[in-house]
Formats: structure tokens, C-alpha cells, sequence
């Protein structure tokens, strides 16, 4: 329930049912029956957390548990923390409508670099010491895990401990042992020290870092026992791990408004701009039963009608047609539409649009990533130019006539002539479905090109890489048009969209930061910047400003080519994938050279040490 | 096939479901709660639902109802507000299930009940504020700016204050009774706004909508 206090501001601020709580599926407890209490925050609006997979995993695994209560908080837009700002409200969890700071943990889950700086906001609207020195007693301990953790040095200044990997068991662990050294009467550092010998934790104040005269990494130590390396938790066992059977269910639309099943972790594929590909390895399935009792009791439990079947890539599930044909035996009657998001261009078939055409007939979305076959080599996306081709036929036959291509500019080995190919490879799509004799009739086709600016990350192949400067993206976006306007292609029959350098620029900068970044972050926070995935917030010259302020120079970070033996400042955390696989695959890459997928020969990544997964399938 | 009809109470933080929302709470709620009724034909078929009268952003109400068809001539309608409950958020509350009475076009006023308060209690008492209020309704005009289909256009709300009735309270309460429905519909923060704009204090109102009337003067059922 949301404090009294608020209810004469909710009129004057935009979706105030944002800020109230009171959704069905919402667990409330009496605080008086809990030892821990842990407020679950997401670095964004409401509509954008409340649609994110693992908060709603972890949210309700949590509260399982009786002697937890884990609540929901958000950032205020704007409008909202103006409000609160001016009123003395400090940020309150939707459950109880207490202010976070009555809590034992905060959690970030840091899904993208541009949210940090709603991270620092937050704490500061929570009234909690923003960074971790100024945090004493055994309380309000601040811990942060998702994707962004395999490099969190840019902010380790304000997290007491990042989880690294799957959550499911390692947060229980460490709550439990927060719990016992409550009873015992621990401190602080006491219990900051026995978490950093659980697995899969990272205590960053434990250890020290030096640095090269060139300013890079020398050396990251760790003192007080902690271990030299962390290693990553993954949920090996998926049909056996946790999922919730009931979610919290929104009364104002959200971004996914709809019910998810996870239907399998990590990507076989290995392309290698995707850091998702490398983070989640190895690929671990659930079975077709598994999948099909979690999303009914999902549907039944929270009354809605669509089923997103969630994966990285969810053509290469195993049994992809034999499951939706399962799940449509009772979908189909009881008026669920399944969506099957992250489609490969080689993975669609008769079979499978069969199977999900009983969803609304929106466009289809292709990301072949690059325009020419030599680049989509180097970058592993094994993607052919024909099967494109086919997979669009088979859609325009289908009655499609929107067809959207994602591809991204920058990538490494990028030429002028790959940039070229990608609207050339749009024309292509649209006379595809010109010579398609069985298309929609009296309807004219419409592709879209997205491009976006390509962000080196951790954990890839391309983790050395410098990226483009933002006038060299800059050129290539033009490039495009040009190349648009010398093939006379009509722009009412393809629309090219771009994305805006800015942020990627941003985005590169912290993905690849050490801890001299931390300073950049306390700075910008000061000043008051938040919301930076917003273009309604984001200025790169106010960005430009502070790491001027900080006297560090961010194209160090985003525009230097690194050297294969340079101490990457995320090295001591380990995702299973070893270095000396990353640099043969960045060495393939520049060879143009394409690796084949897990599933046809296993390339040495690592991951074969957790045991199972796709290492261990029949091949 | 009975075209049925059930009243609810929304209230709490179901106040800022707008109307949009409620209709996807419904949809979900009664998919849920596996009523069979009918279901659209269209290429997105879903169950259909209409609301009688929209309810604004903010409002409570202890009256609005929402309409749909049940397939099975014997469903059993004193049971359809339990099932339905079960499967609601806790702020929307169905009370009742009925076969409709009126069409929705029956509609011709509402009540509200309304209490007012400064948004800055500093700024003015409770007294002061009733003074000013009974002083704005004695206006023999109050003229404001209303949006409709064609344009800003000046309305005299005066004649449109069908019924009022002050109630007792440290706060300035009262029941007010505006014309509503598809043809005219007065929402009560137009008078309110103009009285805000009147004397210079940002106002806050608590407004919750507490009877639907046809033009007989019946309840709307």
C-alpha cells in the first residue's frame, strides 16, 4: 500500500497507478513475521521493470521463503520524484509502502549500463548513504547482480556485493547468512568477508586494484581471505529449478504485458558481438513438459491470454514444433496465443508459423546484423543471404507483408561496401516478395532497416576491440541513405531507421570501465543526471562535462584497440568462457572466418566444466 | 445467450486504473475466472466487455458497471460476483449480477460525492474554504472553458448542478449531482477547477462517484 501521503500528489503527476501497488499476485506479509526484508529494485520506470523475467523469478522464489519479504520498488519518472523531492517523500516499496530504507538489502539488477546512474538516484531518494563507506551497520546492505555484473568496477563504490550469474541459489545463500549473522551479533565486515567465500560473490571492496603507467589494469588483489577468482553460479538443472507459478500482475500495461515462459538459458550460436551468448553458456533446456505445466499454471494463475516462450534464440530449442504443438493442445482451447520471440532467419518453418499463426498476424523481425556475407562471417552470425530469402517467401506466403531487418554498424573488419549492403539486402527482401506468387494481394510490402551502433563487451570476442568513433558512425549512418537514394529505393516501401550514437558511446564507456570510473559515476549523480536510457534525460555534452570534471578521458575506454595480453579489469571474474578461447575467436573473426555452433562441434569455450547442458548432449 | 450486467466498487489504489486498464483487469479477471461468455470474431478474438459509463482517472466509485453476454442460458448469476472477486485486484469489488435493465443510453446523471481540501494546508483553513465555496455556487454564472469535439467552447455550468446537497465534516463535503452520459457529461473537476481558478488555491478533491441515474431518476440497473 502506498503511504497516505502521496495520494494528493498522484493527480499531478502522468500513470499514477505506477506508484500504488495493489496488484493482483502482490505478496504481502506482516513485517513483524519476517527476519529479512529485501527490497527488489529496478533502475527504471515501472512499465519497464514489471516486464523483466528475473525480477519475477526471483521475486517470488524469495518470498517462498516465510522468513523473507521481498517487495517491489521502482525509479519515479520525473514528474513523480519532483514530487517526492519537493514533499519530503522518501522512495517506498510498493508492498508495504515503507521507505526503502527500512530495509536489510537493497537489489539492483543491472540490466544496461545507462541505468547506473538511476542506481545512485535511487539510493539517494531512499535516503541511503550512497556510497558503501558510508554504510556501517549491519543493514542496508546494497547488492546488484544481472548482466552487467560480469564487469561492475565502474561502480564498485556503491555495491557491497554483486552476484555473478544465476541468482536462484547464491541470493538465498547469502540472505540466510546475513540472517545468522544478525542473530550472532556480526558486523558489518564480518559479514561482508564470510559472503565473499560463497560462490558465485563478489565483495569488491575486498580488493585492491594498480595500475600501469598507460593506465591500464596492473593487478587486482585480494586481501582478507577473499578468492583470487570469482566464479559465476549457473542453474545447471533447468526442470528443476525454480520458476514461479504466479506473477504479479500489473493493473496498467506494461512493456510485456503478457505471461513468459523461460524455455531454455544460454545460445548455442556464439556470435560474436552478443555478450548473452557468452554470459549464459552452456545451454541449458527445460523438457517439453516442464514447459508446458509452468506456462498453463502461469495462465490459469494469472488469467492471461498470451504466453511469450522466452530464449535467446528460440528457433534452436530441440523440440521447438513438438512443444508448441503441446502447449497449443490446451492453449488453443482455452484462448491462449503463444509468441515465440527471438526467431533465427534459418529457424522458421512452415511448421512453426503453423503452429503460432493463431496470434495476431504483427510484422516479422529478422536481425541478420550485417549487410554482407564476408561480415556476418566475422561477426558469426551464420546467417546466408538465400535463407533470408526463403524464410521471407515463406512468410509472405504466410500473408506477412512487414518484415523488419536489424543490423548493426561499427562492427570490426566493417568496410564501406559491408556498410552498402545493408539497405542493398532490404531491396533484396522487397523483391523477394515481388517474385513471390502467392504473396497478399493488392497489399505493398514494407521493410524497415534499423541500424544501431555496436558496443564492444566484455566476455566476447570482440572485448579488445575499439569501438567507432561517433564520426566514423556517423558516416556509415549516411553512408546508408545514400546508398538508399543511388539504388532508388522508395522510402514509403522501405524506412531506415538509425539509432542514435550518443548512448552507444556512453554505453561503451561503462561496459568496459575500471574503477576510476566510480568517480565519474558519484560526479554525474551529483549533478542530478539520471534516466540516461531516455532520450528525454540523456546529454552526452553533460557526460562530456563531468569525465572532464573527473580528468578522464573516455576514449580510453570506448575507442582503444586493447592488446591480448593487457589485464582486462574484469579478469578476475570468471564466466566459464576462457580468455584464450575469446582470442581465437576474435582471431577467426579477423580471418572472416565463421565457428560452427555447440551443437555441431564444440569450440573449447570452457562452460564443459559445469558438467551438463548442450557440452554433454548426443552429437 | 443473457446480456448481463454486474456493479462494482473501485476504490483504494484502483483509483488510478484508467479506463483503458480496467477494460484489460476485466478482460484478464474474466478469463480467469473461466465465465463462458461471448468472444469477438475478429482476427483477435477476445471476450467482449462495455462499460455503461467511463469512470476518470482518480475517481472512487461505489456504482460502476460493466456489461457482457453469457453463453449458457443457466449460468448461475449470484455466483458470477464471488468468481469474479477471486479474481480482481482487491481495490474492484463486484457486488452484484443482474440481467441489465436499461441500455446504456438510459444514462442521465451522476452523484458524486466530493471532498475538498487545499493541496497546501497552510494556505487556507477548512472555514475559509467553505466560506469561498458557498460564495462560488451563490455566482449566479460559472462559465469555464470546455473541450469538446468541436473546439473550446464556453459552458455555463450553473444549470448543470442538477442536485446539491453539503454534507457535515471538518473538510468542505459535498454531494453533487451533474449531468452524465454519452450525449453530456459534466466531470465534477471542471466546477471544481473553476472554483480553484477562482480563488487562486490549488485544490485538491477526493471524488468518489456514488449513484448512476436514468432520466426517470432511477437507479441506473
Amino acid at each position: 500500500m502506498y503511504p497516505e501521503k502521496i495520494e494528493k500528489l498522484l493527480l499531478k503527476v502522468q500513470k499514477p497507478g505506477r506508484y500504488v501497488g495493489g496488484e493482483m499476485g502482490a505478496v504481502i506479509k506482516d513485517k513483524q513475521d519476517v527476519d529479512v526484508r529485501f527490497a527488489f529494485c529496478f533502475p527504471d520506470t515501472y512499465e519497464i521493470g514489471m516486464s523483466h523475467l528475473g525480477i519475477k523469478i526471483l521475486y517470488s522464489l524469495f518470498n517462498e521463503k516465510p522468513y523473507i519479504w521481498c517487495e517491489r520498488v521502482f525509479a519515479p519518472w520525473l514528474d513523480m520524484e519532483e514530487q517526492m523531492r519537493a514533499h519530503d517523500i522518501p522512495l517506498y516499496a510498493l508492498e508495504s509502502g515503507d521507505p526503502i530504507s527500512d530495509f536489510d538489502f537493497i537489489g539492483f539488477t543491472l540490466q544496461y549500463e545507462l541505468s547506473y546512474s538511476n542506481i545512485l538516484n535511487m539510493l539517494s531518494l531512499g535516503n541511503i548513504p550512497v556510497l558503501s563507506k558510508d554504510r556501517h551497520d549491519l543493514n542496508h546492505i546494497v547488492v546488484a547482480g544481472g548482466p552487467c555484473a560480469c564487469n561492475p568496477e565502474p561502480i564498485t563504490d556503491f555495491i557491497d556485493i554483486f552476484f555473478l550469474g544465476d541468482g536462484e541459489e547464491v541470493d538465498l545463500e547469502v540472505i540466510e547468512l546475513y540472517r545468522q549473522c544478525k542473530k550472532d551479533g556480526k558486523s558489518r565486515e564480518e559479514f561482508l568477508q564470510l559472503a565473499s567465500q560463497i560462490k558465485g560473490v563478489y565483495v569488491p571492496s575486498l580488493y585492491d586494484v594498480s595500475y600501469n603507467d598507460d593506465g591500464t589494469v596492473a593487478a587486482v588483489t585480494p586481501k582478507n581471505g577473499a578468492p583470487a577468482v570469482i566464479e559465476k553460479r549457473v542453474m545447471m538443472n533447468m526442470d528443476e529449478s525454480y520458476y514461479p507459478d504466479n506473477f504479479v500482475v500489473p493493473n496498467i500495461e506494461i512493456v510485456h504485458d503478457r505471461a513468459v515462459e523461460e524455455i531454455f538459458r544460454g545460445c548455442i550460436r556464439g556470435c560474436r558481438f552478443c555478450q548473452a551468448g557468452f554470459l549464459y553458456r552452456p545451454v541449458r533446456e527445460k523438457s517439453v513438459e516442464c514447459i508446458s505445466k509452468q506456462c498453463h499454471a502461469l495462465c490459469q494463475n494469472t488469467g492471461y491470454d498470451e504466453v511469450s516462450l522466452s530464449s535467446l534464440s528460440s528457433s534452436d530449442y530441440t523440440q521447438v514444433v513438438p512443444m508448441l504443438r503441446e502447449l497449443n493442445s490446451w492453449a488453443k482451447p482455452e484462448n491462449v496465443s503463444l509468441s515465440l520471440p527471438s526467431l533465427r532467419v534459418d529457424g522458421f518453418s512452415d511448421d512453426i508459423l503453423n503452429e503460432i499463426k493463431t496470434v495476431r498476424k504483427s510484422g516479422l523481425t529478422f536481425a541478420p546484423e550485417a549487410g554482407s556475407q564476408r561480415l556476418r562471417n566475422a561477426i558469426n552470425k551464420n546467417v546466408f543471404e538465400d535463407e533470408l530469402m526463403n524464410t521471407c517467401r515463406v512468410a509472405f506466403e504466410g500473408g506477412y507483408t512487414t518484415v523488419k531487418l536489424y543490423f548493426m554498424i561499427g562492427l570490426p573488419t566493417e568496410t564501406m561496401d559491408d556498410v552498402a549492403d545493408i539497405p542493398l539486402l532490404g531491396k533484396k527482401v522487397l523483391d523477394t516478395f515481388y517474385s513471390t506468387p502467392n504473396r497478399p494481394k493488392g497489399k505493398s510490402p514494407r521493410v524497415t532497416v534499423s541500424a544501431s551502433s555496436f558496443v564492444p563487451k566484455p566476455f566476447t570476442p570482440f572485448q579488445w576491440e575499439p569501438q567507432d568513433t561517433m564520426d566514423v558512425l556517423r558516416e556509415k549512418q549516411q553512408h546508408i541513405k545514400k546508398t538508399m537514394a543511388e539504388n532508388h529505393i522508395s522510402p514509403s516501401k522501405m524506412s531506415y531507421n538509425y539509432h542514435d550514437s550518443d548512448t552507444s558511446y556512453l554505453e561503451a564507456v561503462f561496459a568496459r570501465g575500471d574503477r576510476r570510473l566510480n568517480k565519474v559515476m558519484y560526479e554525474a549523480y551529483k549533478r542530478g543526471m539520471h534516466f540516461d536510457g531516455w532520450s528525454d534525460c540523456f546529454s552526452l555534452q553533460a557526460w562530456f562535462d563531468v569525465f572532464e570534471a573527473c580528468g578522464i578521458d573516455p576514449s580510453f575506454y570506448a575507442n582503444r584497440r586493447r592488446s591480448f595480453d593487457e589485464v582486462l579489469p574484469w579478469d578476475h571474474l570468471d564466466y566459464g568462457v576462457s580468455k584464450a578461447f575469446l582470442r581465437r575467436e576474435c582471431e577467426r573473426a579477423y580471418r572472416s572466418e565463421a565457428s560452427p555452433n555447440c551443437r555441431e562441434k564444440c569450440m573449447g569455450c570452457g562452460a564443459m566444466k559445469y558438467g551438463g547442458g548442450v557440452c554433454y548432449e548426443k552429437r | 445467450m443473457k446480456n448481463v450486467r454486474v456493479f462494482y466498487r473501485k476504490f483504494g489504489p484502483c483509483k488510478y486504473i484508467s479506463h483503458l486498464d480496467t477494460n484489460r483487469v476485466m478482460i484478464r479477471a474474466i478469463g480467469k475466472s473461466r465465465l463462458n461468455i461471448w468472444r469477438t470474431e475478429g482476427f483477435n478474438q477476445h471476450a467482449y466487455i462495455t462499460f455503461a459509463l467511463p469512470l476518470s482517472l482518480g475517481f472512487a466509485s461505489e456504482c460502476e458497471s460493466m456489461d457482457f453476454r453469457v453463453l449458457d442460458d443457466d449460468e448461475d448469476l449470484s455466483a458470477i460476483p464471488a468468481r469474479l472477486n477471486e479474481c480482481l485486484p482487491e481495490g474492484i469489488r463486484v457486488f452484484r449480477c443482474a440481467e441489465a435493465v436499461y441500455k446504456p443510453a438510459a444514462i442521465d446523471s451522476a452523484k458524486y460525492a466530493v471532498t475538498l481540501e487545499p493541496m497546501n494546508e497552510s494556505e487556507i483553513s477548512n472555514i475559509e474554504l467553505s466560506e469561498k465555496w458557498e460564495a462560488f455556487l451563490q455566482l449566479p454564472e460559472i462559465n469555464v472553458e470546455k473541450k469538446t469535439k468541436k473546439g473550446m467552447k464556453t459552458v455555463d455550468l450553473k444549470p448543470y448542478i442538477l442536485a446539491y446537497e453539503a454534507r457535515q465534516g471538518e473538510k468542505v463535503c459535498f454531494d453533487l449531482t451533474l449531468p452524465a452520459g454519452s450525449t453530456l457529461n459534466i466531470n465534477p473537476n471542471l466546477l471544481i477547477q473553476a472554483f480553484s481558478d477562482s480563488i487562486g488555491t490549488e485544490l485538491y478533491a477526493d471524488i468518489t462517484r456514488v449513484g448512476i441515474y436514468t432520466k426517470e431518476g432511477e437507479d441506473f440497473a
